[in-house]
């Protein structure tokens, strides 16, 4: 089990890592068993952690590797709910914080553009530019080169664009 | 980010910065991370599935495991094992025949299988007592007693009214707690982890699916709570 300082690092980066499994599963319930989840894991294996390394990212690493092992049965499963519109294709509006009425519009296009993005468009997004990592600590996230990351931040953007484009123009 | 970005990227990573609501993590979440993850996860919809693929694999597999051909094994020892990890699949896949709630079955147990427990593991924290029913596995009477652990792993703990059970000496492992010191054998079978030992003029088996590295790790701390938690004597 986990040591006292290491559950206490951890938890650090616990609005950190609930942020993203927001963005992740659009679902707050979701999100608070992926993170429960991701730290049972991560004071499981603790003893594999590398001391001197990132925690943050290797934490990341936990959640979105275990977000990614359960997706695909998931999707299974939305394609055959019974409305025919899957849970999870809906935009997150649910629980956000409380501003402005523009404001809160310019969210919501906001987010309902990146919600439409590919999941590896998306994190790559959440974790570079929303939650400001290297590019070193996102290719370790995501197990690619970094070389990668920034073409797919780039791609990113590109579609992002374009999906706020075509909101402004609805 | 990197410095070689377009102002048309460098702006739309400010929105996203800016623009995005944050969410922060429920005081219930921290608290039950905190404190072990209790309370339990509610479970999520994607995680029926995977248990009941799991649990059909597993049941399939042991389908298999008992219908195919088997090799009898020539050691003794081998071959009570297999009788107890089978003892063990039953229970698995069927439950027992006669689950019995100790300790008011404990004198109809003495009286079916000839061995008296002075003292009975009722579960704890870790381990949930599931059920007692005597047994008769290779021609020796005997006690299973069934455990289950948080993971929904199923322990079965089997008193064999058998002296002088060979335990082979290059599986032994030594387990410590305290000043306490043990050393059973560990054995495997179908898949299946066994621990064997010998105490007084009994055989001892404590069998479970736990075989890799970290859940032998378990495995040994299940050992130990059941080993000095009870005391089976031959009744008569």
């Amino acid at each position: 089990m986990a040591s006292d300082e290491f559950q206490r690092l951890a938890l650090e980066h616990l609005d950190a890592l609930y942020n993203f499994a927001m963005y992740l599963t659009r679902n707050p319930p979701e999100a608070d068993d992926l993170v429960q989840e991701t730290y049972l894991r991560a004071f499981r294996f603790s003893h594999r952690f590398q001391p001197g390394t990132h925690l943050r990212a290797w934490l990341f690493q936990i959640l979105r590797n275990t977000f990614l092992t359960f997706y695909r049965l998931r999707e299974r499963e939305s394609a055959l709910a019974e409305d025919g519109v899957p849970t999870w294709d809906a935009p997150m509006f649910h629980d956000a914080p409380e501003e402005s009425s523009s404001a809160v519009e310019a969210h919501t296009d906001l987010e309902r553009a990146l919600q439409r993005l590919p999941e590896e468009f998306r994190t790559v997004l959440l974790l570079a530019e929303v939650e400001g990592m290297a590019l070193e600590d996102v290719a370790r996230v995501l197990s690619c080169p970094v070389g990668t990351v920034k073409s797919r931040i780039f791609r990113a953007k590109e579609r992002l664009r374009g999906l706020l484009k075509d909101y402004t123009k609805k | 980010m990197s410095g070689d970005q377009s102002p048309d990227d460098e702006v739309l990573g400010t929105r996203l910065r800016a623009e995005l609501p944050r969410y922060t993590a429920p005081t219930s979440l921290r608290a039950a991370i905190s404190q072990g993850g209790a309370p339990a996860p509610q479970r999520v919809a994607w995680l029926s599935p995977v248990l009941a693929a799991a649990a059909t694999a597993l049941v399939l597999g042991l389908v298999f495991l008992l219908a195919g051909p088997q090799i009898v094994p020539a050691d003794p020892t081998e071959r009570l094992v297999r009788s107890v990890v089978a003892e063990h699949t039953r229970t698995l896949m069927w439950g027992a025949r006669h689950p019995e709630v100790i300790p008011a079955a404990l004198p109809w147990l003495t009286q079916e299988s000839g061995i008296g427990l002075r003292q009975v593991f009722a579960g704890d924290d870790r381990l949930q007592f599931s059920g007692a029913e005597p047994v008769y596995l290779e021609g020796h009477r005997g006690i299973a007693l069934h455990y289950r652990d948080a993971d929904g792993h199923l322990l079965t703990y089997v008193v064999l009214a058998l002296s002088g059970l060979p335990v082979p000496d290059r599986r032994r492992v030594q387990i410590e707690r305290g000043t306490s010191r043990w050393r059973p054998a560990l054995m495997h079978d179908s898949g299946f982890s066994a621990w064997v030992w010998r105490q007084g003029e009994l055989a001892c088996f404590l069998v479970s699916d736990m075989v890799s590295e970290d859940d032998v790790e378990r495995f040994k701390d299940y050992f130990v709570r059941v080993r000095v938690s009870t005391d089976p004597v031959p009744a008569y």
